[in-house]
């Protein structure tokens, strides 16, 4: 029998999204977030992650909720992508979900093609649907392109 | 050609390539040299050193296109050739020298090498009317024998002479009239073979003899050399014996990169085997043995591990301040309990440690700017001879240390900087025996330290740049109107110059001015944190002043609030703090300025920025504090809420291309756990003032 796969589920709005549990580096409240000027809509900012600055998106505003409510159980996701840290902000997170292979579809069915390109399919469990996604195909949008060039400057920096 | 297997690994090519930029180096001075005395035997035998080490390293990294045009230049280089061409050798070198650069760069970049028709045109040029030459004074053997052994081979040499065994570089010139070359080869390999052990011998076969002239052998033998030579002097076969004894020492010359280690044995056994010969060998002009034994105590680290160790240092910093914090807390509620005391010895005992870490970490980042200052003969030599001008190039403080990063930044402004000073400062010759100035132009470069910064100035004895004709050439191409310019003051005049679009190639030497690449330079200096200024007096010279931080590790920066968020700017671009009322600050043309003293200042307000916006706090004060900020000649008033104070940062870059803005310039750490934004003052500056409609000025 194919391995279950496993998953860190979240929610955001009414819906549970999950993603593979190994590009998950770990799960942090919400901490004082630092604004950063000029930079992309997505990206609410920086934060101090036990001496290591990271850049933080809300996956809310991202998402095209509209109203974005603060809570006690909001949480960062802390992702890793090409070896970097990326925070994601999620109304709240806790458990593993382990999906059997069989109950995953494929996406196509389910999203039209915009969206579909950073969700890898959909798993069922106990009735509850969950929307897995591919955290760099997140960021794979043309607004993101123009920074790559911004990023030589940063590198002099350091 | 010599062959290495391929899989010796990245890391020997990362030798070469550092160790094949030293020999460019060495090549482009030695070019310039013998542009000056021609005829210096000993300079054209350097370059040959240089150029021989270059194909055999390159060969046995497998850059064979490398190797065989080096191997071709090599043919050319004798004194003979040199005494014949005089000049021509020498920009033949220098040639080579950007070639083998662009070749150098294309194979670290794994890219196909650019062409070398060009240099292999001037090189056969150079060779074909010189043949005859050789043709009728039969040049002797020695100049042209190779003595190219293999990394094999030259081990096996040194391993006989390690025996006590005497090794000969051996080579006989066939005669020319000698018809069967194969035979006459294979008797001399038969001569050879009986006189001792032959290790080497070019060429290898009989095949291979057909088209040669001259047989090379490694020869160990213990007979006397007198005999030797009498018996490899066949008659009617061999026209020329040349002889000499080979040395470790001489081995080690050629060294591969592979076996440095090797080397050392070899020359130190050799050191004691044969005192004198070892002496004689590195006299005989081999600058590679010095720097090999000063080598010994040097590493070559890769930058990226030193970064590392700095990161850490940084990090440890921040732990330094938590620890105090915390330790100022514990003081509030247990200021009378004994182990307050125990633990502020300890932290203070620690911060001076770690302090001195901190600086000796600097340290291993520093460089001495001579690094920078080395290709500049050559830029200037080009440029001078390019537009048919004199100029002599002097250096001063070349032993001015600098952080690494910051250097590689400051060569590109540098070459900027001197290319216009020499093209476009320094006046014709009859312009300036007119102006009764020595014809000889001088640019002038010199580098030094003040207080945490570094100071590097370009210096012309040219014409100066002619505020007039900047300000028409500024209305001229709709930088600024007429009547913006004569408002505008002297200083501001000269700062237009840094424009982006002030100069195009053909109005540059119009204007008389610089301006090819100054926006390159100012964005350069931005980015480093550094400023540029400019000084210039008609009819007597410019001279460009760069400023930059020491290190780009941390900097000392004032901390503020603006709405409620931190910032910090670099404590060297602030010139003065001062408070004003909401009454003194006046609006005009939509402007808010503020009259200090004499001066009128524009303020601006950070929370016009993007996202700042969202946290203004509403409410009036009476008072404000306002910071006056130096942007390149320019001063502005940066209007905060409330003053922080003034504390050293460790820089931390912002993570990935996510957040990455040109208005900051790095993120720091506080003791606390904040995160603190380290402003890009220029470009703030411009930013907020372009949104203004005088802004065209900034």
């Amino acid at each position: 029998m194919e391995k279950d796969l496993q998953v860190v589920g979240f929610r955001i709005g009414n819906e549970t999204f999950g993603v593979r549990i190994g590009s998950v580096r770990e799960i942090v409240r919400v901490t004082e977030i630092t604004t950063v000027p000029n930079a992309p809509d997505n990206i609410e900012g920086v934060i101090n992650l036990r001496g290591k600055i990271i850049p933080v998106m809300d996956l809310r505003k991202r998402f095209g909720h509209g109203e974005i409510v603060t809570d006690k159980k909001n949480r960062i996701l802390v992702v890793e992508l090409d070896s970097k840290l990326l925070g994601l902000i999620v109304n709240s997170a806790s458990e593993v979900l382990k999906i059997p292979p069989s109950e995953i579809e494929p996406p196509g069915t389910v999203f039209a093609d915009g969206e579909s390109s950073y969700v890898t399919g959909v798993g069922k469990l106990n009735g509850r649907l969950i929307i897995l996604l591919d955290i760099s195909k997140l960021l794979h949008r043309p607004e993101f392109k123009r920074l790559e060039e911004a990023a030589e400057i940063v590198a002099t920096v350091s | 050609m010599k062959k290495q297997p391929e899989d010796r690994g990245s890391e020997l090519r990362a030798l070469f390539f550092e160790s094949a930029n030293e020999l460019l180096q060495a090549l482009n001075e030695a070019g310039l040299e013998l542009e000056a005395r021609p005829t210096d035997e000993e300079v054209i035998r350097s370059i040959r050193r240089a150029v021989h080490t270059l194909k055999g390293d390159s060969a046995a990294c497998g850059f064979h296109k490398l190797s065989e045009i080096a191997h071709e230049l090599e043919d050319v280089l004798s004194p003979q050739v040199g005494k014949a061409k005089g000049a021509g050798l020498a920009e033949i070198v220098l040639a080579a020298a950007d070639t083998f650069e662009a070749m150098l760069s294309s194979y670290q970049r794994e890219v196909e090498p650019p062409p070398v028709e060009g240099l292999r045109a001037m090189i056969r040029g150079l060779l074909a009317p010189s043949e005859k030459n050789s043709a009728e004074q039969a040049v002797a053997a020695s100049d042209e024998a190779q003595f190219d052994w293999s990394e094999y081979e030259r081990l096996m040499i040194s391993e006989a002479l390690h025996r006590g065994e005497t090794v000969y570089n051996v080579a006989l010139r066939i005669d020319s009239n000698s018809v069967m070359r194969a035979a006459a080869f294979q008797l001399i390999r038969n001569v050879l073979h009986g006189c001792g052990t032959v290790i080497a011998l070019r060429p290898e076969d009989n095949a291979a003899a057909a088209t040669v002239e001259i047989v090379e052998a490694a020869l160990a033998s213990n007979s006397p050399e007198a005999q030797l030579r009498q018996r490899c002097k066949i008659p009617s076969i061999v026209s020329e014996v040349w002889m000499e004894r080979a040395t470790a020492a001489d081995s080690a010359d050629h060294e591969l990169l592979g076996e440095l280690l090797e080397a050392q044995a070899e020359k130190i056994a050799a050191a004691t085997a044969d005192h004198d010969e070892a002496n004689a060998a590195s006299k005989s002009a081999n600058p590679n043995s010095v720097a090999a034994t000063i080598a010994e105590s040097i590493l070559r680290v890769d930058a990226a591990r030193i970064d590392a160790v700095m990161n850490l240092v940084g990090e440890l910093i921040i732990g330094k301040s938590m620890l105090h914090r915390a330790l100022t807390e514990f003081d509030k509620t247990h200021s009378r309990d004994p182990l307050r005391a125990k633990m502020a010895d300890a932290l203070a005992f620690q911060s001076r440690v770690l302090d001195e870490l901190h600086k000796s970490v600097l340290k291993i980042r520093m460089v001495p700017v001579e690094q920078l200052f080395r290709r500049f003969p050559r830029v200037v030599r080009d440029v001078a001879k390019h537009c048919g001008k004199d100029v002599a190039l002097e250096i001063t403080g070349q032993n001015t240390d600098l952080d690494k990063g910051i250097l590689d930044a400051l060569a590109e402004p540098l070459t900027h900087i001197v290319r216009n000073a020499v093209d476009h400062g320094v006046e014709p010759a009859d312009e300036r025996l007119a102006a009764q100035k020595p014809v000889r132009g001088t640019v002038s470069l010199r580098a030094y330290h003040q207080g945490t910064q570094f100071v590097l100035e370009i210096k012309d004895d040219g014409r100066g740049i002619d505020l007039d004709r900047v300000r028409k050439h500024a209305v001229k191409t709709g930088l600024m109107k007429q009547t913006d310019v004569d408002r505008l003051p002297e200083s501001e005049v000269l700062n237009l110059i840094f424009e982006p679009g002030f100069t195009t190639a053909s109005e540059v030497t119009e204007v008389s001015g610089r301006g090819v690449g100054m926006d390159v330079v100012r964005t350069v200096l931005d980015r480093l944190k550094g400023t540029v200024h400019v000084f210039t007096q008609l009819g007597k010279g410019t001279t460009i002043q760069l400023r930059a931080p020491l290190t780009l590790a941390s900097i000392q920066t004032l901390l503020f609030r603006v709405g409620g968020r931190l910032f910090a700017v670099p404590l060297s671009s602030v010139v003065e703090i001062t408070r004003v009322t909401d009454m003194e600050i006046y609006r005009v043309d939509q402007r808010e300025v503020l009259r200090l003293r004499d001066q009128i200042l524009t303020l601006v307000r950070l929370n016009k920025l993007d996202r700042i916006h969202a946290v203004e706090t509403p409410e009036k004060k009476k008072k404000n504090f306002v910071i006056v900020i130096g942007a390149a000649e320019r001063r502005f008033g940066l209007l905060v809420d409330q003053m922080v104070g003034e504390e050293e940062l460790v820089i931390k870059a912002l993570p990935g291309e996510l957040v990455a803005s040109d208005l900051v310039s790095g993120a720091s750490i506080l003791g606390d756990g904040t995160v603190v934004l380290i402003l890009n003052v220029p470009a703030v500056l411009s930013r907020l003032s372009r949104a203004t409609p005088l802004g065209a000025i900034a």
